[in-house]
């Protein structure tokens, strides 16, 4: 019991800021999702100026560290504060951490899901396209019910992957934007709680340990919905958990 | 327009700017550890996940499966800590007079005979060797599926050739893993260069801090606002240097391919 009190206490504390970490995630996603398809449609497209502009996007983004983007960006949007944000009245929004934190992961999940489903586009198969077309379906019909089904059930995996690791990078927003008030995220507060008693193995194990609970549970909800993209496929023997005595 | 090429390289060139780029070896020197240390944790990690015996498998897939939940910079932040507070505690043991620590309680380090002040060096140390542990995790996930796709043909050739299981395992499967293994290395190695930008997190001065220091509003008594804030343009600056970083490891890791592919029909893999 003695053991376990300091354990529990700790998890009661560090779950509030679990939530900001969640917040962070969850209001980049979809933004970056929607985007990311335009974006592969570019990089994909005819016309060479949108293709190689996206391709610049893409290899910018991936090429440089998270943390080094995050600065910039912020530093970019306090360049403007003078001159733009303070006269048009919107400097408390534009400038706020849970605008701003968002916005650069958003930015940067874009990239990462675009080269993602780029791949994904091109493993779509010609003749299906060929079929649509010779159907007389528009260039939106054919994306919507030949291309995009095809393409999501391709990158689903990867783009689980590509979740995770942006719910882990939401870890690094408070190192470089300001922390109002008790708006602390995970590794704040962990930091704070180990800079009262100095006990790094647990506030750190704690903190460790809602990140794994929060991405085994991504994990598990993508995984739920790769088996509903995939529900007209032959379906893999379920695994077997209970030891087979007989037989 | 020649004073002001003349000014910006003077500019550039003044001892902070030098000391600036000076600190680039912190990174470099980090990311050369950290990798060579990935390599070795990953072979090790990929040894165990491999292994006959079923802890040891455990042990491997806990440790591969580790960085899919906890972030690195996690891990980055925790390591040193963990690794200062446990040689504090063993010196503690025999500098630290007991009637000390017990009016000590709850406070750390016990005494202060105990306290192990750590320089930059020593953190440069310790950040490669916990780059070297988050990263080995997935380079030994790419190592245990590179031994996985080296063709069974391959080895029964060996086998059939009266090579000892030894020389099957070294001069075969283990020779011909690299070809496979080589893009998800190469992949391992971008990500790990990335992570070298939070060396600022642990207290070294590398390029981040130099930048953020040199960018920052520059006022002095005799000269007035020197410059505005010109983080931006450091940050920028960075941003390049990393993209950079990227285009020239990829620029190796392709002709590495190329090197490790020759004589090998692979198609695909060696591309």
């Amino acid at each position: 019991m003695d053991l376990l009190a300091p354990i529990l206490r700790d998890i009661e504390l560090l779950a509030r800021p679990a939530l900001f970490n969640l917040y962070f995630a969850l209001a980049s996603i979809p933004a970056g999702f929607v985007l990311a398809i335009f974006l592969a449609m570019g990089k994909a497209s005819a016309n060479p100026l949108i293709s190689r502009l996206s391709q610049g996007y893409i290899y910018a983004f991936r090429g440089s560290p998270f943390f080094i983007q995050l600065f910039m960006f912020y530093s970019v949007m306090l360049a403007f504060n003078q001159t733009v944000w303070k006269p048009w009245g919107i400097d408390w929004f534009v400038l706020h951490p849970l605008f701003l934190g968002p916005a650069i992961l958003a930015l940067n999940t874009t990239a990462y899901t675009a080269e993602i489903f780029y791949g994904a586009l091109n493993t779509v198969p010609k003749g299906e396209i060929d079929a649509a077309r010779a159907y007389g379906m528009s260039k939106g019909q054919t994306f919507r019910s030949v291309t995009w089904p095809h393409l999501i059930r391709i990158a689903w995996p990867a783009y689980t992957n590509e979740v995770v690791f942006l719910f882990h990078a939401t870890a690094l927003v408070y190192f470089t934007l300001p922390v109002i008030g008790d708006q602390k995220d995970l590794m704040n507060a962990a930091g704070a709680l180990f800079e009262r008693d100095y006990n790094a193995f647990l506030h750190f194990s704690v903190a460790a340990g809602y990140f794994l609970a929060i991405s085994l549970a991504i994990f598990f909800v993508f995984g739920l919905i790769y088996r509903r993209l995939m529900r007209h496929m032959p379906q893999p023997p379920r695994v077997r958990f209970a030891p087979r005595w007989l037989g | 327009m020649g004073d002001d090429i003349a000014f910006w390289w003077g500019y550039l060139t003044n001892g902070k700017h030098l000391s600036w780029y000076a600190s680039v070896h912190y990174t470099l020197i980090a990311a050369l550890l950290g990798g060579t240390c990935a390599l070795f944790f990953g072979l090790g990690g990929a040894g165990l996940r491999r292994s006959r015996f079923a802890p040891f498998r455990l042990i491997g897939a806990g440790y591969i499966n580790m960085v899919r939940g906890i972030p690195d910079v996690l891990f980055f932040l925790f390591f040193p800590l963990a690794f200062e507070q446990l040689v504090e505690l063993i010196i503690s043991q025999s500098a630290c007079p007991p009637d000390v620590v017990a009016t000590n309680a709850g406070t750390w380090p016990p005494c202060t005979a105990a306290n192990w002040f750590l320089s930059s060096t020593e953190y440069l140390i310790l950040a490669g060797v916990s780059l070297g542990i988050v990263y080995g995790a997935f380079t030994a996930n790419v190592i245990a599926g590179a031994m996985n796709a080296v063709p069974m043909g391959q080895l029964e050739a060996g086998r059939a050739f009266g090579l000892t299981e030894r020389q099957v395992f070294w001069r075969i499967h283990v020779r011909q893993m690299w070809v496979y293994a080589l893009p998800g290395l190469s992949n391992c190695w971008l990500l790990l260069i990335k992570s070298t930008s939070l060396l600022s997190l642990l207290q070294i001065v590398d390029i981040v801090r130099w930048a953020d220091r040199l960018g920052a509003p520059n006022f002095s008594r005799a000269a007035g606002l020197v410059h505005g804030d010109w983080r931006w343009g450091y940050y920028l600056a960075l941003l390049l240097f990393f993209i950079l970083l990227t285009f020239l490891s990829e620029k190796a890791f392709a002709a590495l391919t190329r090197w490790a592919g020759k004589g090998m029909t692979l198609g695909s893999a060696a591309g």
